[in-house]
């Protein structure tokens, strides 16, 4: 995969459990991470941050001497790069106080490491995309910032509502993302009763970006269910 | 007192005394004996006065000295009426004159003047019914009053009684009549109340500490599926060592499932879940549940189909979307779990009768007539009894019930044509 700059990203990790600080580096680093530090508390935190500079935080809710979301906050003073927030407490009330202070994610422990990264991931590529704007699949390639796919030479330009199907296609990239989230992302609040046209889009995208838009490889359906986009060579 | 005689009425004995009065054969008069005894028994004297001279030609023995021995017309009248001397008198008539009875002083009251207006005493049955009509109608109304002062005392106790049971504060005046039971039932209302507060309060608490609890479980089975799935993925190690992690990993992933579902019941139990409802589509609730189980699905054991009506998009239900997605996702775990060497998942949205139905199906191992009945009889609260040897768990299905009632839904375990377990969840739809 294609997304080494990514893994060049400064991360910082801040939990007050110095074993689990232990496992999330050592399976960030088995991802290809390799500049991360870490803190325990706040005030290590604060100090990490001036000098570390990090791009990504990921943040333990309960601290010892504060709690992530104050952090959180003086940390968002002290520079701009996303935040994703690291809690035992699986209440809703939580996750929206966390978004409404400007959380970019949250993930509820005990976690599977591969849902960790994929979150990671999926942020980093959203906050930093511009430095890689090519998405690379199969048989073509996509430029986001242009909303134009790039196949045997040729520009293709995407409307609209391909653009923002393809984008949520994307940024969940090798998960299947359900027929109502792909409504959703295409015609907002009131997306019943548009399956037929999502088909129809659907269609019109795989003439872009496959080489047989009959037999997709990059774009594929999951019936019933919704679709998933493969990115890459895999 | 005088002695009563067989015969009580004086003017009785005063007419047998004038017919017994005899003239004796030497011009003298003479009553039998029986009579004269039954005058000396009563005290009383006789005299008798003749026609023509006015004067007493006979008396009995016991005459009283003051007693006089002629009169004038106007002391028969005067007699007849009343007294002589202040004895009380009575009269009979004799052949020749007038028997007059004398009875001691106090035996007998007359009245000296009887008359009274013709038309009182013509209206006296009339006068007397209305007298007693008035009494009577006073009396029902002494009766009215006192009643109604006594319901209205007892009404706000009645009705306090009645709202005792209600689970309300009840509070009756302290005054009047029924003031005592009054009190009393102040008092029981708040010994009511004051259980509810406590019983309220223990439920609080045990939820808590039991979301306490779950929460400090998290961290070290983080670290546990954190570790266990990089040794799956290591290559380093043998087959079989990875295999080994992948159990641990999987094991490590019902534990979590536990502890979430240990949470929410107890939550969900003492109603300390707060439920955020809104219009949502059903269809696209158990799509993104089937879809986040396949995007996390460790090994493509357990592969789950979507069976829907071709031409039904929408199954619009009012619905906690956290709630439901946690219930639809036990189900589907509970067939992973039950299933350990694999099975095949098959779940149904249909909208029919007016219900938003859900079926969750397997073709898995599934269970017996008895364990069928007892999960669909089970109560849906949950049970601390030591007593029981079989397992208590089962929370994944109880979480499911839970959420369906909360809800106003329905659940319904069943064999499934499939072979294994089914599990049917009705909603409303939202018209």
């Amino acid at each position: 995969m294609d997304f080494q700059y990514l893994k060049n990203k400064r991360l910082l990790l801040v939990d007050d459990e110095h074993e689990l600080l232990d496992m999330l580096v050592s399976i960030l680093k088995e991802e290809g991470f390799n500049h991360i530090v870490t803190a325990r508390t706040v005030k290590e935190a604060l100090d990490l941050a001036d000098s570390f500079q990090p791009e990504l935080a990921i943040l333990d809710v309960m601290l010892p001497d504060g709690n992530g979301f104050s952090l959180m906050e003086q940390l968002k003073h002290k520079g701009e790069y996303p935040i994703l927030l690291l809690t035992a407490r699986g209440e809703d009330e939580d996750k929206l106080r966390g978004f409404g202070l400007g959380a970019d994610d949250y993930i509820v422990k005990p976690f599977l490491p591969k849902e960790l990264i994929f979150r990671i991931m999926a942020i980093l590529r959203r906050c930093y995309k511009d430095e890689n704007p090519l998405v690379k699949l199969q048989n073509s390639e996509i430029d986001f910032d242009r909303a134009e796919v790039i196949k045997d030479g040729e520009h293709l330009p995407l409307t609209a509502k391909e653009y923002d199907i393809l984008n949520v296609l994307y940024r969940n990239a090798g998960r299947i993302v359900t027929i109502d989230a792909l409504c959703e992302a295409a015609w907002g609040d009131n997306p019943f009763g548009y399956e037929n046209s999502l088909m129809a889009h659907i269609r019109r995208i795989r003439e872009k970006i496959e080489l047989n838009p009959s037999k997709p490889v990059s774009l594929i359906t999951i019936k019933g269910l919704g679709y998933k986009l493969i990115v890459g060579g895999k | 007192m005088a002695k009563q005689t067989p015969n009580a009425s004086p003017w009785k004995t005063a007419e047998e005394v004038a017919k017994a009065l005899q003239l004796t054969s030497d011009e003298k008069y003479e009553l039998p004996d029986s009579i004269v005894q039954e005058l000396k028994d009563s005290n009383a004297w006789a005299i008798y006065i003749d026609n023509e001279s006015k004067s007493v030609i006979w008396h009995t023995d016991n005459l009283p000295k003051t007693v006089p021995m002629s009169y004038t017309l106007s002391d028969i009248v005067s007699l007849t009426r009343g007294y002589i001397e202040g004895y009380p008198t009575f009269t009979g008539k004799g052949k020749n004159g007038l028997v007059v009875l004398g009875y001691p002083k106090d035996s007998f009251w007359k009245h000296m003047w009887p008359s009274w207006d013709y038309h009182t005493i013509a209206n006296l049955p009339k006068t007397v019914l209305t007298v007693f009509i008035i009494n009577a109608a006073l009396i029902f109304l002494i009766y009215m009053v006192a009643n109604s002062k006594l319901l209205k005392s007892i009404k706000p106790i009645v009705n306090g009684i009645q709202s005792l049971p209600t689970g309300e504060p009840v509070y009756v005046k302290e005054k009047g009549l029924l003031s005592e039971l009054a009190m009393n039932i102040n008092k029981t209302s708040e010994i009511l109340q004051s259980q509810k507060n406590q019983l309220r309060r223990k439920e609080t608490a045990r939820a808590n500490w039991i979301a306490g609890v779950s929460h400090d479980i998290r961290t070290p089975l983080s670290m546990v599926m954190g570790y266990a799935s990089q040794l799956k993925e290591d290559t380093n190690l043998t087959d079989d060592e990875r295999q080994k992690a992948t159990v641990i990993l999987k094991q490590s992933q019902r534990i979590k499932n536990l502890i979430n579902d240990l949470n929410l019941a107890s939550k969900l139990e003492y109603n300390m879940q707060p439920m955020n409802v809104k219009s949502e589509n059903m269809i696209a609730i158990v799509r993104q549940v089937i879809v986040d189980f396949i995007n996390m699905d460790i090994e493509d054991t357990h592969p789950i189909e979507l069976e829907m009506d071709e031409d039904l998009s929408v199954c619009p239900v009012k619905v906690d979307k956290a709630l439901i997605k946690r219930a639809v996702s036990n189900l589907i775990q509970n067939c992973i779990n039950h299933n350990e060497k694999g099975c095949k998942i098959y779940v149904s949205v249909v909208a029919e009768n007016n219900q938003c139905t859900v079926t969750v199906a397997d073709d898995g191992i599934g269970v017996t007539d008895e364990q069928l009945k007892k999960l669909n009889n089970t109560p849906h609260y949950m049970i601390c009894d030591e007593n029981t040897t079989e397992q208590r768990h089962g929370l994944g299905l109880l979480i499911v019930k839970q959420i369906m009632a909360v809800h106003g839904g329905t659940t319904v375990i069943d064999h499934s044509s499939y072979g294994g377990f089914l599990v049917k969840l009705a909603l409303p739809l939202e018209s």
